[in-house]
């Protein structure tokens, strides 16, 4: 290898975390915290916590196309806007340039990203569910692809590690299917929405709860000693929070670690290459380029975390190849970059609801309702495998009903001040299964802007996704109509590829056999232990519930193994 | 550097590395751009036929009206920068329906009786979008409509502009809502007689 070794003792550290975000904040905060000098490399710019959200406090009139997506925006988002538009005026800090981060779509994948400080956790939908048990059991009782290495006693104490850290309001339900959580003090329910809950516990013995959401209801004295405050109700999380409300790698990971003063975090920095030193059967650091000049660093570290994304991670893995790794780092199994996985959604119903006149919502809520799986539960059998679990609720409508409506003028002008009547509806996220064809690879020639291979993704929905989402769309209309509620009418939207979850999992799975799977049960690459990967690409199965909280204990709890092995001289 | 070269650079930055799909996405977005945003020049006339629809739609009441907090020029920003090329044509087809009706020196009721036709005539036109509702989880909400290859017709586009222009406008938000932009809390209220919407 041609490497211009400058072995620089300012480059060394005890631990290299590549990426910023869920996972990688997480990384940071525990592994400092245990006493590791830590340097984090995020590939995008600095976003800094407050001073950067400048559209936080903005009023409407402040966005010049007033939420819409201008032509111009499109072309640079293209993946983000080719289904909707995630990346407009208030949030498109917080999203990345396609034309300038492209990649090749052998079959179409919306790859959603977030290249700066903080990464996804800046704009997540804040939706925390634990995975229950049968989550980790489904694949091996089913015979699909490989089982778990860990049970959800493995990772229940670690969950409530987090939760507490994070802060998930919630309310305790005491269901099989959606385990409880360390909660925060649960959000209302609105008039209608208390109704529908009561009528579909009556008439269909469906439990509802209300959303356990990463927004502060009441801070606890970990939260306000990192300046978090409680929520707003301004529900404006995805610009950035002023009152670091929501939990974000920036309002509460990244404070946390760097109170310890063993932190280190560089920008613009993207890991190319994980150092391979065949003697010691380790990896010995990681190769960077920097965004802006290209210019070419190497950092070394006893241990490494994984945390820059599923597909990214995995990308990582792929591009570091060795005489031991000639198909990439810890690839013996050839698993590396398949079986994606993502949550597939844009299915559901809306109705409106008569009554509730003079019921009203002060405060804008920052969540909804949730309505766990109860699709292959119990005695209920489907002609596919797994479920589903909807997100939704009841509002009043707005002034935009007289885009569609009638009218025009004085009196029509009035009328729009008034609230409308409720309209009531859900989306669905469903479970997608592992499928080795359904992968990413790297480019053999094509290059990014940055000198590293080019991804290309090959995947689809499968046949089980498409039976389920006929049924995610039928059950929900289902509710509505035996809630008694008017105008129901489903929908399925045909223009989904796998990605716009933006829950992309499963790129190197772990598991019990290194000659299956990429990672054992602490999320250590078989091969090479001293290499951890912890964002979603650890995943074995998606379950349908929303994964961070999952990605954030499976961090913690191999940050711990992590220095355990060192202090016993494993690593 | 203009955006089509900015798209091309790219390209060959990559070495003309982009598989179909990506290519397609390319070429459509190239398609487009040869439709905008300059493509559209809005006449003198024009702009002041699309400030009388405004008005009318939101008059000056109480309250000040569609034109009194800028939304013609509002509009006529929004069609150069968000509308592709089919809503350019269907939008300049109503503007010159209404040109050739001579809408500008019409007296008032004469306006209000062409406006009403072609409010009723849109419905017609609208049904072949299926627009619905749907949701993206997280209480998202978005409007989906079923791709034609004719613009959406003019009415839906000013109504919709006009409205968006007015309502979250500063004078138009703040005279005709209750303006929160820090609630602090939530709340399940009881709603007073005649009390306005809440706006964030």
């Amino acid at each position: 290898m041609n490497l211009n070794l400058k072995v620089d003792k300012t480059h060394r550290y005890d631990a290299i975390v590549v990426g910023s975000g869920m996972t990688g904040g997480m990384a940071a905060k525990e592994l400092t915290e245990r006493g590791l000098q830590v340097l984090m490399l995020e590939r995008g710019r600095e976003v800094k916590h407050i001073e950067d959200y400048d559209t936080a406090m903005k009023g409407p009139w402040e966005f010049q196309h007033r939420g819409k997506i201008s032509i111009h925006s499109a072309e640079e988002y293209w993946a983000n806007s080719r289904f909707g538009n995630l990346a407009n005026e208030e949030t498109g800090e917080f999203f990345t340039d396609d034309l300038k981060n492209p990649y090749i779509e052998k079959r179409p994948f919306d790859w959603i990203r977030a290249y700066h400080t903080g990464g996804k956790s800046m704009h997540w939908g804040r939706q925390s569910y634990r995975f229950n048990k049968n989550d980790f059991e489904a694949n091996a009782k089913e015979g699909i692809a490989i089982d778990w290495p860990i049970r959800y006693e493995d990772l229940e104490p670690w969950y409530t590690h987090v939760e507490k850290f994070v802060g998930i309001s919630g309310q305790k339900e005491n269901l099989e299917v959606l385990p409880d959580g360390h909660f925060l003090p649960a959000m209302p329910m609105s008039a209608p929405e208390l109704y529908f809950k009561e009528q579909m516990m009556k008439k269909l013995n469906r439990p509802i709860t209300i959303g356990r959401v990463a927004n502060l209801t009441k801070p606890q004295p970990w939260h306000t000693e990192l300046g978090r405050a409680s929520c707003q109700y301004r529900s404006k999380c995805s610009r950035g929070c002023p009152y670091g409300a929501y939990y974000s790698s920036l309002s509460g990971s990244i404070p946390a670690a760097k109170k310890t003063d063993k932190l280190t975090v560089l920008h613009d920095s993207i890991a190319s290459e994980i150092i391979y030193d065949e003697k010691t059967q380790k990896a010995t650091g990681v190769r960077v380029v920097n965004q802006k000049t290209l210019a070419v660093e190497e950092y070394f570290a006893k241990i490494i975390f994984l945390n820059a994304g599923s597909m990214n991670s995995a990308a990582l893995l792929l591009n570091s190849k060795s005489h031991r790794f000639p198909t990439g780092f810890g690839n013996d199994s050839d698993q590396v970059g398949r079986n994606i996985m993502d949550h597939h959604l844009g299915v559901g119903a809306n109705a409106t609801v008569e009554g509730f006149e003079d019921d009203y919502i002060f405060g804008q809520r920052p969540n909804a309702l949730y309505i766990p799986k109860f699709r292959n539960w119990g005695t209920d059998k489907r002609d596919y495998l797994r479920g589903f679990g909807y997100q939704g609720g009841a509002s009043r409508s707005d002034w935009k009903r007289g885009i569609t409506a009638d009218g025009f003028g004085a009196t029509f002008k009035e009328d729009m001040t008034k609230p409308g009547s409720w309209v009531m509806g859900f989306g669905g996220f469903g479970e997608v299964l592992p499928n080795p064809e359904n992968r990413m690879f790297l480019d053999k020639d094509k290059k990014d802007p940055y000198g590293i291979p080019m991804i290309v993704f090959d995947a689809a929905f499968g046949q089980n996704e498409i039976a389920m989402r006929k049924d995610m769309m039928n059950a929900a209309v289902e509710m509505l109509e035996v809630a008694g509620f008017k105008n129901v009418a489903g929908f399925n939207r045909q223009d989904t590829h796998l990605g716009l979850g933006i829950h992309d999992m499963g790129t190197a799975r772990m598991g019990k056999d290194p000659k299956t799977s990429v990672l054992n049960k602490f999320n250590q690459v078989h091969a090479a232990k001293n290499v951890f990967v912890t964002d979603g690409a650890a995943m074995v199965s998606s379950s349908c519930v929303n994964p961070s909280i999952t990605y954030m204990a499976l961090t913690a709890r191999a940050a711990n193994h992590a220095v355990e092995e060192l202090k016993k001289q494993n690593l | 550097m203009n955006r089509r070269n900015a798209i091309r650079n790219v390209a060959l930055l990559v070495g003309g590395a982009f598989s179909a799909p990506t290519l397609m996405a390319m070429n459509h977005l190239e398609n487009n751009l040869k439709a905008s945003p300059a493509a559209f020049v809005f006449s003198d006339n024009q702009k002041l036929i699309v400030a009388e629809v405004a008005e009318i739609i939101i008059p000056k009441t109480n309250t000040p009206g569609a034109k009194e907090v800028g939304v013609p020029d509002f509009i006529v920003m929004m069609i150069q920068d968000c509308y592709r090329k089919p809503e350019h044509v269907s939008f300049s087809e109503g503007l010159a329906s209404l040109e050739s009706k001579k809408f500008l020196s019409l007296n008032s009721s004469q306006k209000l009786e062409i406006l009403r036709q072609v409010e009723s005539d849109s419905i017609e036109q609208m049904k072949i979008y299926q627009v619905q509702q749907t949701k993206m989880g997280d209480n998202d909400d978005r409007e989906q409509m079923k791709e034609q290859a004719k613009g959406l017709p003019f009415w839906r586009l000013m109504k919709e502009l006009t409205l968006l222009g007015y309502y979250t406008s500063d004078e138009g938000l703040k005279s005709s809502f209750d303006y929160v932009p820090i609630p602090g809390k939530l709340e399940m209220v009881k709603l007073k007689p005649n009390q306005k919407s809440f706006a964030y």
